[in-house]
């Protein structure tokens, strides 16, 4: 019982919870970086480890060591709970995510539901970081972050739940575990669901502020957006959130559309496997991600909203009615 | 060498500002950030706000306008903060020497670590500024 006990807060702790994700988290920001600078015909860091393998961490500890700023006028509270909340939502989210196996720490009929309440609170966080901070770029960042939400926030619930109908034909669900389950056989991103993958990313990119819709920490427009007067301590903890943010939703991708980490055999090794498998199809989806956004460049607030409501929309609207559709017509 | 000034030394964030420069010395920051030169190679990157940044970069020579807001853009940054000045302008008025309405350096107004002199730099004179600023946090000289 005791021994039961220890493994389950090894498992949140360690792996395949906070640190695991962290570290992950980290070298996502690594990967990103290293292949954005190739993009751009650039080396990327270099020199801090091997292959710069180190330089995110490096910035964390650096940032963590510098003074930290308050705004005179800044609502000082909210101002400093905001990354605090922000890192500790991240790393809830990633509970439900399946490293090993069909099922993630956190597992229930329905769960997918609270992992779109926890990407949407998200934005609420921003809003208020940037609203408590006293400062006119950070207001209007965190604005644009509550507008860009309303254009893409629609288009990502519903290419997830859509994700969900791979589990229409043997037991309908609306857990990870289920979606991972009917994929066991054919990957779900094999037919209708290429669409549903592809708004993914394109709102998975929206939520993370990344090219082409980082118009909420626009560098040349609006200073950095909504974290502008963050230093110190309260950034590093941000860049941290949002780095396992970025690993989160790229996990997220992989499990629900390339078929997650598919327990090969049981065993230490098929755990090993299985993880190994879980990080490369992710990193799969974060060399897209990475691709789009070496690849664009930043639109203004009203063209993204309205992409997002013209074509994001009907195409996702679209994508949930045949995925629903599709298997019940076959059936008949 | 502890962790920090491991993590110091190989991530210095810089943020640029402009006092009236010609845009010579700006274009040469900019060559050293693009791929020629690629400073992200030692963790370099240019960061749009003060609060973010570890290094002010200074362009141009300093007018009595620019005044309250350089010392107000220095103050903005957290410690341990740094400071260069890229040009000759920049760093000892240059060819507006004695004019009335110039200082005669930007040391004059904050404290200033390195001194990049050139008309404008190149950025390899750029990239050898920040290695003597990271040599001075090594405590080797400057």
């Amino acid at each position: 019982m005791m021994l039961q006990e220890v493994i389950d807060i090894v498992k949140v702790l360690v792996f395949p919870g906070f640190l695991f994700f962290s570290i992950l988290g980290l070298l996502y920001e690594w990967i990103d970086r290293k292949f954005y600078a190739r993009l751009q015909n650039r080396v990327g860091p270099l020199y801090t480890g091997p292959s710069g393998f180190l330089q995110p961490f490096a910035d964390f500890v650096k940032l963590m060591a510098k003074e930290d700023v308050v705004p005179e006028g800044a609502e000082k509270p909210i101002f400093s709970a905001v990354p605090v909340f922000a890192l500790a939502l991240s790393l809830f989210a990633v509970l439900f995510l399946p490293v090993y196996g069909t099922r993630g720490i956190i597992s229930f009929e329905g769960d997918i539901v609270v992992l779109m309440v926890i990407m949407t609170l998200f934005v609420v966080l921003i809003f208020l970081g940037g609203i408590s901070s006293a400062s006119r770029y950070s207001e209007i960042g965190s604005e644009r972050a509550i507008l860009q939400l309303l254009g893409y926030e629609i288009p990502l619930v519903a290419s997830v739940i859509g994700a969900a109908a791979v589990t229409v034909k043997a037991n309908p669900s609306l857990s990870i575990r289920g979606i991972v389950e009917a994929q066991s056989g054919l990957w779900s991103i094999f037919g209708i669901q290429a669409l549903g993958f592809a708004i993914f990313l394109l709102a998975a990119q929206a939520e993370l502020e990344r090219t082409p819709f980082d118009i909420p920490e626009a560098e040349t427009e609006i200073v950095a957006g909504w974290m502008t007067e963050y230093s110190g301590k309260k950034l590093a903890l941000l860049r941290l959130a949002r780095d396992v943010e970025l690993a989160f939703l790229c996990g997220l991708g992989a499990t629900l559309f390339l078929g997650g980490p598919q327990p090969v055999f049981p065993g230490a090794a098929g755990t090993v496997i299985s993880t190994v498998l879980f990080v490369v199809k992710s990193i799969v989806v974060l060399l897209i991600l990475t691709l789009l956004r070496a690849a664009m460049s930043r639109l203004r607030i009203d063209q993204m909203v309205n992409f997002a409501w013209k074509y994001l929309m009907p195409l996702s609207i679209l994508q949930l009615s045949l995925a629903v559709l599709i298997p019940n017509l076959l059936a008949f | 060498m502890g962790l920090v000034d491991w993590a110091r030394i190989r991530s210095p964030w810089v943020i640029h500002f402009n006092t009236g420069a010609c845009n010579g010395c700006d274009i040469e920051i900019v060559a050293a950030l693009t791929p020629r030169y690629d400073v992200e190679r030692f963790g370099i990157k240019l960061v749009g706000s003060p609060r973010h940044a570890d290094v002010l970069v200074v362009t141009g020579p300093i007018t009595k306008q620019v005044e309250k807001r350089i010392i107000r853009i220095y103050e903005q940054m957290p410690e341990p903060k740094f400071v260069m000045a890229v040009g000759n302008c920049c760093a000892s008025s240059g060819a507006f020497r004695n004019c009335y309405n110039v200082y005669p350096g930007l040391d004059s107004l904050i404290p200033v670590d390195v001194y990049v002199m050139g008309c404008p730099p190149k950025p390899e004179a750029i990239i050898n500024g920040v290695v003597k600023l990271i040599e001075k946090l090594r405590g080797g000289g400057s």
